[in-house]
């Protein structure tokens, strides 16, 4: 079934916000994660000509939209490893903190829902709609609504800031596990099908541009480099929820040695 | 200068193709051209609320503030504005109060359709007519309801 959201269409004119103040001229993340120019090169050679001059804030960037979009799906799966920590110590009977569930949420909503998202919504599903991929992208779509709900459930049962009592935990612990049982194959299915069906259908051009686009949006609505400044809060809750430690996930071979 | 367009070829493909356009008999147009039109329908969990002409819910914005447009953006991505083609016109069809239609400017370009002062937006996340998923969510810096024949938000009471 093919979505018929009159709406949806087509990608929504690029320009910023203009309720939202300029950037400062800072580094972004991409250049932070590529070096100054390193990228632009690229953009420029496939015709990005007017992205190169379109932002001084933004000028050394150039990751394509699927990269950058899939580098936001890292922030996510790090809040699903939070969310499964959470899940994980609800049902040995220790009760959550409130924070941590409250902080993890808030990643979700105002990263993953209120910007990623958007830019799936109205730049990437638009194309693929008409398609064979017209059933997926409703089901993505539905998946993006479902999971606001469940965000917002979160965000209310965890208002008052405190540990929570049992019910409560075990309430959240739903929440959470419907929320990452949903979210691990659908951003699986958006890094494998649904981004390299829209490289292959965007001209080059268009495609460096949308990149340059991304990088001029992130920087409009939250005024500076959101990637790595979410990177660090994940990262806290990551700590204080005992996980960060990448070695404690490394298995011992030996049982496995033949 | 920063550039704030996108390559003309794809405004154009938004500005058409983002308002619902409809041809109704029982409608009241306000210029020639294509045709905007808002309907009232019922729609599951919120009863009779404002509609496009294909029956997808329509949507306020609290920090508009029944003043102007400002979901723009990424937001815009998630809550399409709907958009009154350049030279098209708007119409109010069966329930709706033709004196409560209006229209604001898209920062981004374009115009955008009000009632009540409301620029009005769908939602993404209604993948059929008669659905209004987007109702009472908390997202992108405010909340979202429905709006009733009457150009008021519908807001639960607590």
């Amino acid at each position: 079934m093919t979505t018929n959201h009159e709406s949806q269409k087509a990608p929504a004119p690029l320009a910023p916000p203009t309720s939202q103040q300029s950037p400062p001229p800072h580094q972004t993340r991409r250049s932070l994660l590529f070096g100054a120019g390193g990228l632009a090169v690229g953009a420029a050679a496939v015709g990005a000509s007017w992205a190169a001059t379109s932002s001084p804030a933004a000028a050394s960037d150039g990751i394509p939209p699927d990269d950058d979009l899939m580098r936001e799906h890292g922030v996510l799966k790090r809040v699903l490893l939070c969310y499964r920590a959470m899940t994980t110590q609800a049902a040995s009977g220790r009760p959550l903190a409130a924070a941590h569930v409250q902080d993890s949420a808030l990643i979700i909503h105002d990263f993953i829902e209120g910007f990623h998202e958007g830019l799936e919504e109205g730049y990437v599903f638009p194309r693929l709609r008409s398609g064979p991929l017209a059933s997926t992208v409703t089901t993505l779509l539905t998946q993006h609504a479902r999971g606001r709900v469940i965000t917002q459930y979160l965000l209310a049962q965890t208002r008052s800031g405190s540990t929570l009592n049992a019910v409560t935990s075990t309430k959240l612990s739903g929440a959470m596990q419907a929320f990452v049982r949903m979210y691990e194959p659908h951003e699986a299915r958006e890094d494998t099908v649904i981004f390299p069906a829209f490289r292959k259908i965007v001209p080059a051009q268009e495609f460096a541009d949308l990149g340059q686009h991304f990088a001029d949006l992130e920087h409009q609505q939250f005024g500076g480099d959101e990637f790595t400044a979410m990177v660090a809060r994940i990262t806290s809750i990551e700590q204080a929820l005992g996980i960060y430690d990448l070695n404690q996930f490394t298995p011992q071979i030996a049982p496995y040695l033949t | 200068m920063r550039r704030r367009g996108w390559p003309a070829g794809l405004v154009a493909g938004a500005l058409v193709l983002a308002a619902g356009c409809s041809s109704s008999a029982a409608t009241t147009a306000h210029a020639s051209g294509p045709k905007v039109t808002v309907k009232v329908a019922t729609v599951t969990g919120v009863g009779q609320v404002l509609v496009t002409s294909k029956g997808y819910a329509l949507y306020m914005f609290q920090p508009d503030n029944q003043r102007s447009v400002t979901c723009t953006g990424a937001c815009a991505g998630t809550w399409p504005p709907v958009k009154v083609p350049d030279g098209g016109s708007f119409a109010a069809g069966a329930g709706v109060k033709d004196a409560l239609l209006g229209t604001d400017p898209d920062p981004e370009g374009g115009t955008v359709l009000t009632y009540g002062g409301w620029p009005l937006y769908t939602y993404t996340g209604d993948t059929a007519p008669g659905q209004a998923t987007g109702q009472s969510i908390d997202l992108n810096g405010g909340e979202w309801y429905v709006l009733r024949p009457d150009g008021k938000p519908l807001i639960p009471t607590p």
